[in-house]
């Protein structure tokens, strides 16, 4: 167990030493870059990505996937939007959203928990649904004329130049790494989605878990839609486009395997801010922003390759030592971490 | 027993083909009594332009879910295939069937990397054609920067012969894109289903190891399925490019649900083993008459078209699990045991 905790630290840590790394090899690069506001804007950026990557994480840990959280940010984000700028009370609207947000994920987790569906193909089809639910409210126009107070809040700040909306961020990421790693029903997930069937053996619903961890990431993606709505002001009928995939590969850049049970938040957390900073970093390095999708699709791949090709690495190593000890057992568990 | 078995699989997916055929004759009442414009047959015919990207390559994504993997880059590919065919001939000065070929070996080449980091790294499908999508969209993208013209014109005017390619017109009436989807569709059933490396597909889908102890390359045959799926992105590119007359980077950038629609409704297993072209073929055809006749008869947006596929795809999917639940089986012997007094009673 102990060296079980040790290598999720590692994990984590070596995202962190990237985006660290990151940020040292275009400061050297270009010296303007080494300034506060700059990295702070990194940061204060990244806050959309990191809800919807958070909640990913969820779908993720335990052993899914959540390709509809791009489109559930957009309608939630025209939603909220359009009720806000009606005049509806903040409170009704917010709650609306967050509403909005619980029943895609609980429509998501029956279809994959209760009735077995691949997640992915699932959760495609509530994509396209929810998109199309979006041109159908909105009729295919942008949301506008937000309230002032809600939009300039996005632009408070404490703490030097960052955000109100990053500090809730971090503490948000905090209390629920604290969440998942101390308590009880946190460590559902990760036993979950590292392995269902023992699981639902030691008397942990597999399914309940299931179903929770979609309504998780269902409430962050409508959570990451409110506040894309006071970031940016208006909300165009593409809004959220894409999102589900840059969310996963924050995950991914943050550690956190797709067949479940390993990582963390704060590893999403932390490959969200690298995600949402490579664009901005391009600019800083004399590349123009075209090479944004080339560069995320290669970072993204090569990580993945190398996780796979190390995972793969200690597993033959663990089946030659339990060969060598003649314990019994089928080679079936080969894939354990 | 074991022919039994396959028999009676080969029977299920029949019957599906069979209720896939009625949806389309359904479909085509449907739309035709909405509105009897649909059943124009020269317009019917274009209206195959509007999809037959979907059609080319569902065929060719299906060979993929039946190993087991999924493809969610073949959309960025057909974007690249597209500005690749652009830029080589408008400024680099090739020959248009030398860009045409130059497109489909990168294209070949992007399906081969993303297969080899799958069937040799043993990385997830889905995460390596995530990372893929954004590296050929990425890759597309930095290529059409290579253009004198600016990105968003798309690149025009291309010769005479090339885009009388997909002008052609059999009797006057069937256009070209029909003959290549017929074409495609009689390739990919004999090498799926006549050929032994169809076979071979088939046995990596159900069983790896079998495969791989059987004296099959079961790696070399998951790669080459991606190799394949790109290609056809491939010549849905050039066919598309060569239509509209513009090569673009972003074209099929919204085709990925369709894709996997087709091959789901078309009775494919996402966790492999199962699946048949024709099927796909078929599904194709429904989604892509449906993308067509909405807009014609009903009068609803283009952009709205996302919610009927999408519901399609929950509803064969949900559809299915509830076919395959005990409960449902049980149910379905007591409703049978119930009609069949009944209807003797009647007798």
């Amino acid at each position: 167990m102990n060296k079980l905790k040790a290598l999720l630290k590692a994990r984590e840590m070596n995202s962190f030493l990237f985006l660290v790394a990151l940020f040292a090899i275009v400061s050297i690069i270009n010296p303007e870059f080494a300034s506060v506001t700059n990295i702070s804007a990194c940061f204060n950026s990244s806050v959309v990505y990191i809800l919807i990557a958070v909640g990913m994480a969820f779908a993720i840990l335990v052993g899914e996937i959540d390709v509809s959280v791009g489109s559930t940010l957009g309608f939630v984000a025209t939603v909220v939007g359009s009720m806000l700028r009606d005049g509806v009370n903040w409170g009704v609207a917010f709650t609306v959203g967050i509403l909005i947000g619980a029943a895609v994920g609980l429509l998501n987790g029956w279809g994959v928990a209760v009735m077995g569906i691949p997640s992915l193909i699932f959760t495609l089809g509530v994509n396209g649904v929810l998109r199309g639910a979006m041109y159908v409210y909105s009729n295919g126009a942008w949301v506008e004329n937000l309230p002032k107070e809600f939009k300039n809040f996005s632009s408070v700040t404490v703490f030097g130049e960052l955000t109100v909306y990053f500090i809730c961020c971090l503490l948000l990421v905090l209390v629920v790494h604290l969440l998942l790693t101390r308590t009880r029903r946190g460590r559902y997930f990760t036993a979950v989605g590292d392995n269902a069937s023992g699981a639902t053996l030691v008397g942990i619903s597999a399914v309940k878990t299931k179903i929770v961890a979609y309504v998780i990431c269902g409430v962050m993606a409508a959570v990451a839609g409110i506040v894309f709505c006071s970031r940016i002001g208006f909300v165009t009928s593409i809004s959220g486009n894409g999102y589900e995939m840059k969310a996963v590969a924050a995950c991914v850049l943050g550690g956190i395997s797709l067949s479940g049970g390993v990582g963390s938040v704060v590893g999403a957390a932390i490959g969200a801010v690298i995600m949402s900073s490579i664009s901005y970093l391009l600019v800083f390095m004399g590349f123009s922003s075209n090479y944004d999708n080339a560069i995320t699709g290669i970072i993204l791949i090569a990580i993945v390759v190398i996780d796979a090709l190390l995972q793969h690495r200690s597993a033959v190593r663990m089946r030659h030592e339990r060969l060598l000890n003649r314990t019994a057992g089928t080679a079936e568990g080969g894939d354990a971490k | 027993m074991k022919t039994n078995q396959i028999r009676t699989l080969r029977g299920k997916a029949n019957g599906w083909n069979l209720f896939l055929v009625c949806v389309l004759v359904m479909e085509f009442a449907v739309f035709g009594i909405a509105n009897p414009k649909f059943l124009r047959l020269p317009l019917l015919l274009s209206s195959v332009n509007d999809f037959i990207a979907i059609c080319l390559i569902s065929l060719f994504v299906t060979f993929v879910m039946i190993t087991g993997g999924i493809d969610i880059q073949a959309g960025a590919i057909v974007g690249l295939t597209s500005i690749i065919i652009g830029v080589a001939w408008q400024d680099f000065g090739f020959n248009i069937w030398g860009a045409v070929a130059l497109a489909v070996v990168a294209a070949a080449l992007c399906g081969a990397l993303s297969g080899f980091f799958i069937a040799y790294c043993r990385v997830q499908a889905m995460v390596v054609t995530l990372g893929g999508s954004f590296l050929y969209a990425g890759l597309a993208l930095l290529v059409s920067t290579l253009s004198s013209t600016e990105s968003y014109q798309g690149i025009s005017g291309f010769p005479d012969s090339f885009k009388a390619m997909t002008k052609f017109k059999l009797f006057g009436v069937i256009p070209s894109q029909l003959i290549i989807f017929v074409v495609m569709v009689i390739v990919a059933y004999l090498l799926l289903h006549k050929s032994k490396y169809g076979r071979r597909v088939f046995l990596v889908g159900v069983n790896p190891q079998a495969a791989e102890f059987s004296g099959i390359n079961s790696r070399l045959v998951v790669m080459s399925t991606y190799i394949l799926s790109a290609i056809s992105a491939a010549i849905a590119g050039i066919v598309l490019t060569s239509y509209l007359g513009t090569a673009k980077s972003d074209l099929g950038s919204t085709l990925t649900m369709n894709i996997i629609t087709a091959c789901v409704l078309g009775g494919t297993l996402s966790t492999g083993g199962k699946g048949n072209v024709l099927g796909t073929a078929l599904a194709s055809l429904i989604i892509g008459l449906m993308r067509f006749g909405m807009p014609l008869c009903f009068k609803v947006g283009t952009q709205y078209l996302d919610i009927p596929v999408g519901v399609l795809l929950i509803l064969v999917v949900v559809g299915r699990a509830v076919m395959e639940k005990p409960q449902t089986a049980v149910i379905l012997a007591n409703l049978k045991k119930k009609i069949r007094p009944a209807s003797k009673a009647a007798q």
